[in-house]
């Protein structure tokens, strides 16, 4: 792909003996939201570390990164210059207030000041911190903060927005405030690179998904098309283990596929009517019939239990 | 498809910026940050040098309260660079994230502590000139050619820094600091020729003396206030030089490591 904003080739890095990212390769195409998705430690933060230099990927073997058809180890500038880059942490400097933080990036960023001051004007007023110009990192809420990272990775009006799990921690009116504005950033022409938990975030705001499990992509696609492809579309969640027995019992052999944790059981179907049927003779309460998810996806594709690194 | 229209800010423009950054935190709270050079030296002087200073005329041929008053510029711009860039860095790097943060700007490591270091020599210029204000009002500060004392500060602040960096790389835990502050940086202040010449020191320490980087930066401040001047001080100021690069460069060397995974 020609014109994509960011290309990985079968990327490796290491961090001692633990291999974060092992043979990583994907593009991401102009003015689309592309997702990464995986367990804590899967990998996620270091591909977009590698984006903007903040790692350097293994020499060997080689694999090579390009961002806006440059290296980010030949050059990191050219690329820092056109995009912008929401850290996991807040890392605001708490001894300044909101303006004053951003006119020291806008300043990093190299804008002259007359063009910053309505330039941060224009972005506080975007993402609704207009009345807090004057005040104190400490005063500010979670959700404030987080959105005050974005207006400052925005300061140089980049291409290309990384964040790293954006909405992570904040209440459910911050966080579709923050997909509402993104789906506007977007809709102007910005490429988003966005890594997350929130199945429902991606699900929400991602042109494409990358799941990645031990540092290795496992699968790859548009979240609505995955539902379609890589999961059966319903499922039969069971909340009281004992129900299992029962419901097994009564599914017609090899139509449903059975996921059970500690505590729960879900059948998955293709055939909506065969866990309707089943689940029309259970007791109210315990049981959920419902779409299949991209969470559900993911479970599939990266397994249900903990592994060491979470 | 690079595009040509966008172009990362030039080297000048990228430290400036760090060092504007470091100048707009630390002048946030000037009255308190800003008050202790003006003080200390008062302190100092009342305290040594007029009690001391009453059995004490001259010291290597200058009155004893000349001889001081010369020294205290470059030792408060030595502590004030050491806390920056121990301290102050550590905090930075660790508690605060501000350099993960700063990074995803078009900026590099070498610009971050390039920047650092010219913002620890600003402030050793910073405090000199205070310490050389406040001393010049006591009139034991030689003028004008105390006004000399002002730019080694700065030199001084940078070497400092710049060591002080190198610590910073290495330290884990904040309270380890302690270490190189009462087992360097003080001992330093007294056998590096501050309150007596290190040529009264026993022979076999002489050398010693002179390898410790605040003997140089006293011997060129003090010699450039009372004007009396020599090569030796050419030496000294390679010194300055030498120890800046060298340390600023390893510093970089290491600390690169704890910021680009």
């Amino acid at each position: 792909m020609a014109d994509a904003v960011i290309v990985f080739d079968k990327v490796h890095k290491s961090y001692r003996d633990v291999k974060a990212v092992d043979g990583i390769s994907f593009d991401v195409a102009p003015s689309t939201c592309f997702g990464l998705l995986g367990r804590n430690g899967a990998g996620k933060s270091t591909i977009m570390q590698l984006i903007y230099r903040k790692a350097e990927r293994d020499p060997t073997p080689p694999g090579t990164i390009s961002v806006f058809g440059f290296d980010p180890e030949r050059d990191e500038l050219e690329i820092k210059c056109r995009s912008g880059v929401v850290p996991q942490d807040d890392n605001l400097d708490e001894e300044l207030n909101v303006s004053q933080n951003l006119r020291i990036f806008a300043r990093l960023y190299g804008i002259p000041a007359k063009r910053a001051e309505s330039r941060i004007a224009e972005l506080l007023e975007f993402m609704e911190l207009r009345e807090k110009a004057n005040a104190s990192i400490r005063e500010l809420s979670g959700g404030m903060k987080r959105r005050l990272v974005i207006v400052r990775a925005l300061l140089n009006q980049p291409r290309l927005l990384i964040l790293d799990e954006p909405t992570t921690g904040l209440d459910p009116q911050v966080r579709h405030t923050i997909w509402d504005k993104l789906r506007q950033l977007k809709r102007g022409g910005l490429t988003i690179m966005l890594t997350t938990h929130y199945m429902e975030e991606a699900f929400q705001l991602c042109d494409d998904v990358l799941i990645i499990e031990n540092g290795r992509a496992v699968v790859r696609g548009n979240p609505k098309l995955l539902l379609g492809s890589h999961i059966e579309p319903y499922v039969l969640e069971l909340t009281d283990v004992k129900l299992a027995p029962q419901v097994l019992a009564r599914l017609p052999a090899g139509t449903a596929r059975v996921e059970p944790s500690d505590e729960s059981v879900r059948v998955y179907a293709t055939d909506y009517a065969v866990l309707k049927a089943v689940a029309d003779e259970l007791p109210p309460g315990d049981h959920h019939l419902r779409p299949s998810t991209l969470e559900d996806v993911f479970l599939k594709a990266t397994g249900r239990r903990l592994d060491a690194r979470q | 498809m690079p595009a040509s229209d966008i172009r990362p800010p030039r080297l000048a423009a990228r430290l400036y910026s760090v060092w504007f950054r470091h100048m707009r935190v630390y002048t946030r709270n000037l009255f308190s940050n800003g008050l202790p050079p003006f003080l200390e030296p008062v302190i100092f002087l009342v305290g040594i040098g007029l009690g001391l200073g009453r059995y004490i005329a001259t010291m290597d041929s200058i009155p004893y309260l000349v001889f001081l008053a010369t020294a205290l510029p470059v030792t408060s711009a030595m502590f004030t660079a050491s806390y920056e860039c121990t301290f102050g860095t550590f905090v930075r790097l660790d508690f605060q994230k501000a350099y993960d943060g700063m990074i995803a700007a078009p900026v590099t490591v070498n610009d971050l502590f390039v920047g650092e270091i010219l913002w620890a020599g600003s402030k050793g210029l910073f405090f000199s000139a205070c310490v050389v204000l406040v001393i010049s009002l006591f009139g034991a500060m030689p003028m004008p050619m105390g006004l000399l004392a002002v730019p080694i500060g700065f030199l001084t602040g940078a070497m400092f820094g710049a060591l002080a960096l190198v610590v910073a790389s290495f330290v884990r835990n904040i309270n380890h600091f302690n270490f190189y502050f009462t087992g360097f940086l003080s001992p330093m202040f007294f056998f590096s020729g501050t309150v007596f010449p290190i040529d009264s020191l026993p022979r076999a320490l002489r050398p010693c003396a002179e390898i410790l980087p605040l003997t140089h930066a006293i011997r060129l401040a003090r010699s450039l206030a009372i004007a009396r001047f020599s090569p030796v001080l050419l030496a000294d100021l390679a010194f300055l030089a030498v120890v800046t690069l060298v340390a600023g460069y390893y510093a970089i060397h290491r600390l690169r490591r704890r910021i680009v995974m």
